[in-house]
């Protein structure tokens, strides 16, 4: 298989649209998130996003911040312990953005209904909720009847729910390591990027490092999402910051707190994009905006070991170039 | 505050939370001041707890203190398994084999309702509005409160937190009570306590309304009924809780490294 490795810009312009919907995972809140991607999704001014996230993360917080977002599906949209996603609380209570609350179990279940081509997936949670009366994508609706619909199951006779399946156009996912041609590791919980992968339309791989392939064929137990399914491979390191990603690098607290007390306001949504969006030209260029001495300090993470089988197969900027021109050849 | 032991209402509640929990069961925990209640009890009294994150993160306990997130560096240095919330939430909740889960609320009812999405001026009426302060939404809490055999609720004792009827219910309780859950067919028994900053409510056999029982001995049970936004009974057990003892603290400290309980 040839290389898939094309530049961040390249796979926005060509893997994303306005009034499209759009997937990123992990998306849990404070780890492994493609929130690079976001922050080129607003580079090239990408509008009207219909955002599928299982969990809000700094990306979400951001584009919804910056008014991209119109639609959103989340199973939890806060930042954990960091608090309110403000960016995201702006637009909702606003009224600029229409978030349609499920739970943590919902989201995999409808990645896993549009994975199999489900017509819909059996609910034994939401249900007897308002998750199940009330949505804001039909807030006249009440009791709402087409979010999750009640449903009997043929075997008990005992009324149930259905979830809608979920296919996104696209789904940007982060993941530690890939080759060339799309395999990848995750470290850490796959929270639902095996279920989103096999769900979403179209699968842009934003990988922290690229390996070896012969780093695959030692591991292909741990491949969680094979090339088969991947349009395009993305390399760039720090990719989920100010995210952490297991065995790469910490959550940078400072830059958490900061991006979010940015995000509350309008003036500060601006000033954050001006100062963390628009700068950087280049991953080298994106380091030095993240600052060497903070990208060492993130990296002596007390995770660090879980790294250590896989790095000598971890190829340098200059042999990933060398690698991918040889794929093509 | 007790005479001879210094403690706060987070830390009492933590550790009053960590008493429900017992050695041995399938246990999982949100994250924040729940998952510093189920450490305490695995630290404590439980070294053979079975814990969980709904992240998918097994066997791991906190490094260098209250983890920011179920994916933080502080819980997934030391881990068992790595795994996904389609498994955590579904095969080990949602399939019926999970004892016991401790959730968070910013507002609950006397059913035991749990609302963490939204502030809302008021009732929302028909149509379905933004709300004035948006929170953050259900998470796994929803999973949990259907499909873990009890579960326990941890929250701070005022009057706006504590109403006759949630706006909007996020995660069940015991809905509109007696036995209005069965209508669902839900997997999860309901909760089993409500563990709060001035002490521990519980549902009323058949009705299931939560009722007083027990206080903390800086509290009352007049201190309690005048923070809590529906006409709270007493049960004839109510009594006062035991302060926490010097190996309790000493235990929940270990795990609240950063003190979170104590600012």
């Amino acid at each position: 298989m040839s290389s898939k490795l094309i530049s961040l810009a390249e796979a926005v312009r060509r893997f994303s649209w306005d009034g499209m919907q759009y997937a990123s995972g992990a998306a849990l809140p404070v780890g492994s998130d493609a929130i690079i991607f976001g922050r080129e999704l607003l580079r090239q001014r990408r509008r009207d996003l219909h955002a599928i996230f299982h969990c809000n993360s700094q990306q979400l917080n951001l584009l919804a911040a910056a008014g991209a977002v119109t639609k959103a599906e989340c199973g939890f949209s806060a930042l954990e312990v960091f608090g309110f996603a403000n960016g995201l609380r702006r637009a909702v209570e606003s009224g600029q953005l229409a978030l349609e609350d499920y739970s943590n179990l919902a989201m995999p279940l409808r990645f896993l209904g549009g994975a199999l081509n489900w017509p819909f997936v059996p609910a034994t949670v939401n249900i007897g909720s308002d998750m199940q009366y009330r949505s804001a994508f039909a807030p006249d609706d009440y009791p709402n009847k087409t979010k999750i619909p009640s449903v009997v199951d043929p075997f008990s006779g005992r009324e149930i729910g259905a979830f809608s399946p979920l296919k996104p156009d696209v789904a940007a996912i982060h993941v530690t390591l890939a080759d060339a041609t799309g395999n990848s590791i995750l470290l850490g919980t796959e929270w639902s990027r095996v279920e989103l992968s096999r769900a979403a339309k179209k699968v842009v791989i934003i990988a922290d490092a690229i390996v070896d392939p012969g780093c695959i064929r030692q591991f292909p137990n741990l491949v969680r999402i094979p090339d088969l399914i991947v349009e395009a491979v993305v390399y760039w390191p720090f990719a989920a910051w100010p995210q952490s990603s297991p065995g790469m690098y910490d959550v940078d607290e400072g830059h958490m707190k900061f991006m979010n007390k940015a995000l509350a306001t309008e003036q500060g949504t601006a000033d954050y994009i001006r100062d963390f969006v628009a700068p950087f030209d280049d991953i080298d260029s994106y380091l030095d905006m993240i600052g060497r001495e903070n990208i060492a300090t993130l990296s002596q993470s007390s995770t660090s070991f879980l790294l250590d089988p896989y790095r000598k197969w971890i190829l340098s900027p200059e042999q990933i170039a060398e690698h991918a021109a040889e794929l093509a050849a | 505050m007790s005479a001879s032991l210094d403690y706060t209402r987070q830390e009492i509640m933590a550790i009053a939370t960590g008493r429900e929990i017992r050695d041995g069961e399938l246990a999982i925990f949100g994250v924040g001041l729940s998952m510093l209640a189920g450490y305490f009890a695995h630290a404590n009294h439980a070294p053979n707890l079975r814990s969980m994150t709904e992240g998918g993160v097994y066997g791991a306990t906190p490094v260098g203190g209250l983890p920011w997130g179920i994916e933080c560096n502080r819980i997934s240095s030391n881990a068992t398994c790595f795994s996904s919330a389609l498994d955590a939430l579904g095969f080990l909740v949602a399939s019926g084999r999970c004892d016991v889960g401790v959730i968070g609320a910013a507002q609950v009812d006397k059913f035991g309702n749990v609302n963490t999405t939204g502030i809302w001026d008021g009732e929302i009426g028909e149509k379905f509005r933004p709300p004035k302060t948006r929170l953050p939404g259900a998470g796994g809490a929803n999973d949990i409160a259907c499909g873990a055999k009890r579960f326990i609720i941890m929250v701070t004792h005022e009057p706006k937190r504590f109403a006759e009827k949630v706006t909007y219910i996020s995660s069940p309780g015991y809905l509109e009570g007696g036995d209005a859950r069965s209508r669902h067919g839900f997997v999860g028994g309901g909760p089993s306590a409500i563990i709060t900053t001035l002490g521990v409510l519980r549902p009323e056999a058949g009705t299931n309304e939560f009722v007083l029982d027990g206080w903390f001995t800086f509290s009352s049970p007049e201190e309690i009924k005048a923070n809590t936004g529906w006409d709270l009974r007493t049960s004839p057990r109510a009594k006062v809780i035991a302060e926490p003892t010097r190996e309790e603290l000493a235990n929940l400290r270990k795990v609240d490294q950063t003190g979170a309980l104590r600012k």
